[in-house]
This record gives C-alpha cells, structure tokens and sequence, in this order.
C-alpha cells in the first residue's frame, strides 16, 4: 500500500486479510540457546503468557479464520484422503457385519463381548477430554484451557460418535436396536431398567446432547464471524473463484460456479443464527456457557460411571470391584487427553501460526495431566490387585495373576504388560521437565497412552470373560480380520471427521482466547509492573 | 497481501526482574489492608480456645473412665471416631495444599496458611493414633482382631503377610514420617518466605507438591485399610482408599472455611478474605459433599447390586443390627442438605451461613466414622453376630460424644493456637497480588 486510504484499510480490517492469508508468523520460535518459546518460566512470581508472538486481537482473528477460509496445505489433503478412504472401509465392515451377522467376528460362547465393547469403552473415554477441558477446567477457571478447547470438543462428538456405533451393531439383529430405547410398543416389550446397559443408553445419548450442545453454542459467535468475513468479501469483490483442490499443484478453476464465500455466508449464516455480537447476546451466550458447564461436569463424571457400572455390577472375577467409577473416570480423561495431545501437536505442525495460540506451555500442562491421572490408573491397577489378594477370594485372585499378569500362565499376559507399560510406565517420564516440554517425546507418550488405554479395556473386557469357573468354558478370544477392520476403519472416521473440524470451523474459541489476553486486562491493578 | 502484522519481536527472557518483584512487595507491603491488626490475630480467637482445650481433656477424660468403667471397646471406638475426624481434616488440608502448589493457584493464597496450619496438625494426628495402635498391640487386638494373631482362622492365615503387627507397626510409622514431613514443609516453606521474600520458594513448594500427591494418596489409602478397612478383616472394597480420601478432602476445606468465618467475624482479614474467596471456597465445600455421595454411592451401590455374601455382610450388620438410621442420616444430612443448600450461590458468598454448613459438614465427618467405625464395637465378632441382641441403645452414648470431642477438642485448641500464632495469610507469596484482587466476575 502506497498511500493510505481509509475506505480500504477499514475493508481490510473487516474482511481480514485475502482470503487464506494468514499474518506473518513469527520471526523466532524459540528464545535463541533454549527450547523455551516463551511460556516455560518457572518463576513463581509471573503467569505465563497464553498467547505469543504480541498478537493483537484483529491477527487472532485472522489466523482461526484464515485458515478455515484458506485453501488447506497438501499435507491435509493426503491425510484427508487416506482417512476417508479408511472410514469408507470401516462402514463397508459394518453393512458387511449387518449383512453376514456377528459371527463374522471373533466373538464364541465364553467372550461374547470383545472388540466391540472394547472399542465402544474405548471412544466413549476420549470424548471425556473435552468436557473436561470444556466443563471443568471452566468452573476452575484455568485459562490455558481456551487453547484446546474447542479442539477437545469437536474431538469428543466425533469420539462419541464412532463410541455410538459399536453397541448398536454388536447386538446382531441391528434393526431390532430401537428395543434399546424404552419406546411404547405394542407387544409391551420394555428394556430391562434394573441393567446398566440400558442405563448406558440414556447416559451416552445425554453425554452426546449436552457435548454437541457445548460445542455448538460455544461456537455461534464465531461463525457469525466467519459469515461476516465471507459476507464483507463478496461486498468487496475479494472473494477466490470455486477451485478444485489438486494434490500437486494448482487448484483447478471453477469459473462459472457460485464462489465458495456465498456458500459460507448461506452455510456459516444459517448456523449463526442471526448472532449479532450484541453485548445482549454475549450476556446471555456467558450464562448459557456457565450453565451448560455445570450440567456437563456431572456428566463427565456419570457417564464413565456408568460405562464402569456395565462391569462392575456383575459378579466376574476382575470385573467386580468397587474401585471401577472413579477409575474409569479417571482412565478416561487419561485417554481423552492422549488423543487430544496426538491430534494437536501434528496441528501445530501442518498450519503453523497455531504455534502460537497453542504454545509449549499448553502442552506441558497437559502432558502433566497425563502424568496425573496416569498415575491414578496406576494407583487403581494396585488397589484392584492388592485387593484381589486381600479379599482372599481364590477366583478374584487368580484372575489377576493366573490370567493377566503371570507371563508363565496367563494366556494374555502381553496385553496386560502392554497396558502397564504404556499406562503406567511411560507417563513417568513426564517427571522429568524436559522430556514434558517436548513436543516429539509427548507426542510419542500420548501415543503410548491411546496404545496403552484401548489395551486396558481389552485386558478388562476379553482376560475376565475367557475364563469363567469352571475349567470347562475356557475359550480364547481371537480377533478376525472383520473385528480388525472395522476398528480401524472407527479410527478413518474419527481422523476424517476431525479433518473436517480443520477444514471448515473455527479450531480456536476466538473470544476466549481474546479474554486471556493482556490486553483484555488493560486495567489489572497490577499492569505496570509486568514488562 | 496485507501488511498489518509486520512487527513481531523476538521472544525475550521471561525471568521477573527483580526489582519489578521488590516493587510487588513494597506495594503490597503498604496495602492499607496488610496493617498488623487486620492479619494477626492474637487472642482474639481465645474465647474458643480454653473452651475447646478444656472439652479436650475432659472428653478424654471420660473415655479413659468409660473405657475401665464400662467398655474398652466402646471406649476405644469413641476415641478412634475423634481421632480418625481430626486425621482427616488435617489430611484434606494437606490433599488441598498439594493441589494448590501443583497448580499454581493464585486466588486462594490469602485463605492458604490456615490450610497450612490444619496439614501442620499432622503429627499430633499421628500422635492421636499412637495409643489406638499400643493398646491394639498390648491387647493382643482390640477392635482389630488380626493384630491378636491369626488362630485357624482361613481368612486371617491367608492375610498374615499384610495383617500381622510388625508390619502394621512398620506402615504406621511410614504414615507418620510422610505426613509429617509433608505437613512441615508447606508452612515451613511458606513462613520462611514471610521473612526472607525470596520467592524461589514457591517452586520448592511446587516440586515438594508433585511427588508429594503420590505419597499422599498410597499412605491415605493404607491407612484407610489398615485403621478402618481392617476393623473387619473379612471386608475389602478397592473403593476403600478414596472413600476415606473424599471425607477428608471434605473436611479439610470444612474447617478451613470455618476457620476463615470465624476470624472474619472478629475483624480480621477484612478485604483480604471476601465474599469471592468464600464463593471459592464454597465451591469446593460443594463439589467435595458431591464427590463424597459418588464415591459412597458407587461403594454402596455395587456392593448392593452384586449381593456378594463377603462384600454385603459390611453392610448387613449396620444397616440391621440398629444403625440403620444412621445410614439414612448420612443419605439426607451428609448429601442432600448440604447439596440443596451449598448449592446456593448466597450461601457461598456469605461466610456465616458457609461457615454454618461447614461446621454441620464436620459434623457429618464424625458420624461417618461412627458409621465406619462404631458398630463394629458390637457386631464384630461371630458369636455376637449371631446372638444379634447387643445391639446399641442410647445408654451409652455420652462415651461416644465424649471420645468424639475429646480429640477434636485437642485438635481445635492446637488449631487456633497455631493461627493466632502469626500473621494469618504468607505475606510475601509471589501470587498474593492475584489472590488479593481475586474477583469470580469480571
């Protein structure tokens, strides 16, 4: 810009940058001779910053926005193609199972719950993350938590979402799967409400509800914002003709189709409702937001209770233990947070100026979590076998050690051990501040901890059922390629879905993060002091 | 392309400088609400002082007498519901302080040092356990039937490698060493920070908190099995560890809160302590009477659902042989009007009615130990199980209070001496400015 011209800066500031620009990134990631990019003080006389770079409010806004108006790096497009391609392959397992029935998985009289409830106990405990970041982390008021928020919460109703599918289809008879809800029939054919399992229903679908609910209404605002910059640059002639996206190369131009920023003023428009930044609709958005956290917090804490109550009532060996609610909780938000940590600091990585917003601090703190309540499954693992030799109940006893742990005799020690390693071991060394302010060594833990927590289901679910009381319904449970494949195929759709998260929503609560921001606290008395 | 965002300095050193962190000081030092009157209390809580001394010793007094006179069991069951409500205070002020330090919570410094006070308790928390364990051990088991030996009992042969009193005797002083090193060092550390201002002792506190939790949830656990687990050595509950945590997260932050609306009513702390910090506190008064109902519901109620002979017997000879209306007490008293009440954003923010319901949450605490505690008295052993005729009346139950009070007594007497002892909030905490503006909205 060679002369100043109000009408057009005044546009610029509205509509943002071009459309995908994004603002300069940061010249020095990290203070030259450390790996602190800036937030890892230790002094216990200042908080760190939440946000780097001295970003204004305006350049947050441009980089959430623009990277879901920009086209998305190559890298996204690969990813994007081959989980899509692998959430293809899972659903066409699922018509297969719906076609065949569940004998084409590995499920035999004695195991009659393996992969599938595995998988279910599974993706249920990552979505837990979200609330709690969302929900908890909210009434307590821990600000770092507006980094991940958002992310953690569109992570949970995928999570959710893939947990949804596999009680519906391990029924067999998929398309009696109504009879799971309590509706009036008139064959007066009711659900068994004494059973936990139907109280998963009501749980899972209002832990779904409540979760999607949060998500979406913490996400109005932004969309307005996301409508308005699309709406301003069709105002301003600014907008990019319809492209097709090339995996080399350049867009394929679409010339005589509407423009993608009309699709998003309709689109982001519609899902908007008619938000008008108004102080009237940010009051009533902040009590909403405050109420909807406390419903969900007791739901963070009811639905894995419940998830655990499926076992835990029962009189099995190694499922009865009254330790199951809070360490399912517990187990859950261990998990969650894997996942969130495994998906975002490849984030930070694809669209950089994410670096920012989301910084080392973020995830140190949440690596700690990691370390937490991986120690409290840890603690859980101990009670449940220093009790199972103190009851003194011979079956209780040999559960654990005959079927789990004795590599000599217990026919799924591996997986026991997977799960120690990877739970319990693994995270410790989160003590040691270097390795938790890695991005690579927290990568690789969380990666350990989503091996490690989808084993400890398995180990709880398949080493209790394959051997009952009596020697003679022993049974091994193996899984088949179908079992295998369908698993994965949940992980296609989860990634893909999450892809989509990147694509097209805000990944960051732009107004809260704006809130934690020093310049939002222009008047703390205590301003003056701190730079 | 746009040039707004042109201009984006390099990171810089992120350390305070120092002088910023003396200004901090000076400013807060000259704060009209740090005056010498308003956070020291000399003598103005010894109105309840004596009193509770004196309680104390005559509540122990007329255990002794009822422990020779009547009942050595009773007795001791009265005096282990006091002293196992005093341990868990001083516990949950200690599971607080870990909290506070791991996460760096800036707006409780100004309530932290009472917290500090109640986890200092912790060896005279011990001390209160040592004559349960001596008489236990000079009795050959008294309540604890398993310190006694283990004659041809099945159960009691198979745990003799945990159950047998060397061992007993060998935890029981690891439980005093941690906490006692525990609850020494956060008031150590934070005093020593009222006088020398160096605030390189917050990160200390910080790292002591992050092994320290570990150390804390393995001895709170055992000792939770072996004190109260153990008093009937057939029952065992995996829950066990973290039911016993959830009341002393209780009535830790109980008292604390008390404590703070005791010292507000007489003058002190005015615009350091507010309203806001009693909302805080409030909040956890709540969250931890919720915690305490899920963890005693899931107990319960998988107990319950799976009907398993040597889980429910726990249950049986409580809630049929007379104390069953104790178990509904606890349902109503313990959860639901703490719950419906708590729950109102006034009470929070008012610190007499706050401090009410925290005194009532107390309260609440020694009748779940009585609950856990006192009916083994009687339904213990099989032939009295079985005869089911003891069963308690209220004749007795003077021996209960005083057993009860005769400890909490002691304990509220050391308490109150200790907060009368110095100033009342770490006065030079590196967070303290944040704590000291803290407002819930903004």
């Amino acid at each position: 810009m060679t002369t100043f011209e109000p009408d057009q800066s005044i546009a610029a500031r509205l509509t943002g940058l071009e459309p995908g620009a994004q603002p300069a990134p940061r010249r020095q990631k990290l203070i030259p001779g450390t790996r602190d990019d800036g937030t890892l003080t230790e002094d216990p006389g200042q908080r760190a910053p939440l946000v780097l770079g001295d970003r204004s409010f305006g350049e947050i806004t441009d980089i959430v926005c623009g990277y879901a108006e920009a086209p998305m790096p190559k890298p996204w497009l690969a990813l994007f193609s081959i989980f899509s391609m692998v959430a293809a392959l899972g659903t066409g397992m699922i018509l297969y199972l719906i076609i065949t029935g569940v004998g084409v998985w590995g499920l035999n009289n004695q195991v009659d719950w393996a992969w599938d409830i595995t998988n279910f106990v599974f993706w249920i405990g990552i979505g837990h993350a979200g609330t709690l970041i969302s929900a908890i982390l909210c009434l307590l008021k821990q600000n770092w938590r507006t980094a991940v928020n958002r992310s953690a919460e569109a992570m949970t109703i995928f999570a959710v979402t893939c947990a949804g599918i596999f009680p519906g289809i391990h029924v067999g008879r998929v398309w009696f799967a109504w009879m799971l809800f309590p509706v009036p029939n008139s064959q007066a054919i009711w659900p068994n409400f004494r059973s936990p399992l139907l109280w998963d229903v009501f749980a899972v679908s209002t832990y779904a509800t409540v979760s999607a609910l949060f998500w979406y209404m913490g996400m109005i605002p932004d969309l307005a914002t996301l409508r308005d910059r699309a709406y301003l640059r069709l105002q301003k002639g600014l907008s990019r003709p319809f492209g097709i996206p090339m995996p080399v190369g350049k867009d394929i131009v679409v010339p005589f189709l509407p423009r993608p920023d009309t699709f998003r003023v309709l689109a982001y428009g519609l899902l908007a409702l008619g938000w008008r930044f108004s102080s009237r609709h940010w009051h009533r958005y902040e009590k909403a937001y405050l109420i909807l956290a406390g419903i969900s917090t007791p739901l963070v804490l009811s639905v894995h209770s419940i998830v655990s109550f499926d076992f835990a009532v029962s009189i099995l060996p190694g499922w009865h233990t009254t330790i199951f609610p809070p360490y399912f909780v517990a187990g859950a938000v261990f998990g969650g947070f894997a996942m969130v940590l495994l998906l975002l600091i490849p984030v930070r990585a694809i669209l950089p100026n994410f670096s920012d917003l989301l910084t080392l601090r973020h995830l140190e703190n949440m690596a700690k979590i990691l370390l937490v309540t991986g120690t409290m499954v840890g603690f859980a693992y101990a009670m449940e076998f220093f009790i199972a030799w103190y009851g003194g109940n011979r079956f209780e006893y040999e559960a654990f050690a005959n079927n789990r742990v004795n590599p000599m005799i217990a026919p799924y020690w591996w997986a026991y051990w997977t799960m120690i390693i990877c739970n319990v071991v693994f995270p410790q060394m989160f003590w040691v501040r270097r390795l938790r302010q890695n991005p690579i060594v927290i990568w690789i833990v969380a990666l350990a901890v989503t091996i490690g927590m989808w084993f400890e289901r398995f180990v709880i679910i398949v080493t209790s059922l394959h051997r009952a009381f009596l020697p003679g319904e022993w049974h091994m449970f193996w899984p088949t390629w179908v079992d295998i494949l369908t698993f994965v195929g949940s992980i296609g759709i989860f990634l893909t879905l999450f892809m989509l998260f990147l694509k097209f929503l805000p990944v960051f609560a732009m107004a809260e993060v704006k809130l934690v921001m020093p310049q939002a606290h222009v008047h703390d008395h205590d301003h003056d002091e701190e730079h | 392309m746009s040039q707004i965002a042109a201009n984006h300095p390099a990171p810089v050193e992120t350390a305070l400088p120092d002088q910023v962190w003396e200004r901090r000081l000076t400013k807060i030092a000259a704060d009209p609400r740090m005056t010498e009157d308003n956070i020291h209390a000399r003598g103005v809580l010894g109105k309840f002082g004596l009193p509770l001394l004196f309680v104390g010793i005559a509540g122990l007094l007329l255990t002794v007498i009822g422990g020779f006179s009547m009942n050595v069991r009773h007795a001791l069951a009265a005096y282990e519901v006091g002293a196992f409500t005093a341990l868990s205070m001083s516990l949950g002020c200690l599971f607080f302080l870990l909290v506070f330090h791991s996460l760096n919570a800036g707006w409780v410094i100004t309530c932290r040092r009472v917290f500090e006070h109640g986890a200092a308790l912790l060896p005279f928390c011990w001390l209160a356990l040592v004559p349960i364990v001596v008489i236990e051990v000079v009795n050959g088991g008294v309540l604890l039937e398993w310190v006694g030996g283990h004659g041809d009992d099945y159960l009691l042969k198979k745990k003799a490698p945990y159950l047998n009193t060397g061992f007993f005797i060998v935890r029981f002083l690891i439980y005093g060493a941690v906490w006692s090193f525990l609850g020494w060092r956060f008031i150590s550390l934070s005093r020593r920070m009222d006088e020398t201002g160096d605030r390189t002792l917050g990160r200390k506190a910080r790292y002591t908190a992050g092994w320290g939790i570990l150390l804390f949830a393995l001895t709170t656990a055992f000792a939770a099995f072996d004190f109260l687990m153990s008093l009937d050595f057939r029952f065992f509950s995996t829950m066990w560890g973290v039911y016993f945590f959830a009341s002393s997260a209780l009535s830790g932050v109980s008292v604390v809160v008390l404590t703070l609306a005791a010292l507000r009513l007489r003058g002190k702390l005015t615009g350091l302590v507010t309203e806001e910090h009693f909302h805080d506190l409030g909040k956890l008064v709540f969250a931890f009477t919720v915690f305490w109902a899920y963890i005693a519901f899931s107990q319960y109620f998988l107990i319950w659902y799976s009907n398993i002979p040597e889980e429910t017997a726990w249950f049986v000879y409580r809630k049929s042989h007379g104390w069953h209306w104790l178990f509904v007490t606890l349902c109503v008293a313990h959860f639901l009007i703490p719950f419906l009440i708590v729950g109102w954003r006034a009470v929070k923010r008012n610190p007499v009615l706050l401090g009410t319901m925290a005194l009532f949450l107390i309260v609440m605490t020694v009748l779940d130990m009585v609950w856990v505690i006192r009916p083994m008295v009687y339904v213990q052993t099989q032939p009295v199980l079985e005869a089911g005729l003891q069963e308690p009346g209220l004749s007795g139950i003077w021996l209960d209070a005083a057993g009860a009070l005769g400890v909490l007594g002691i304990w509220g007497w050391l308490m109150i001496r200790r907060v009368e002892s110095g100033p009342l909030l770490p006065t030079k905490d590196p967070m303290l400015h944040e704590s000291m503006a803290h407002k819930n909205y903004v």
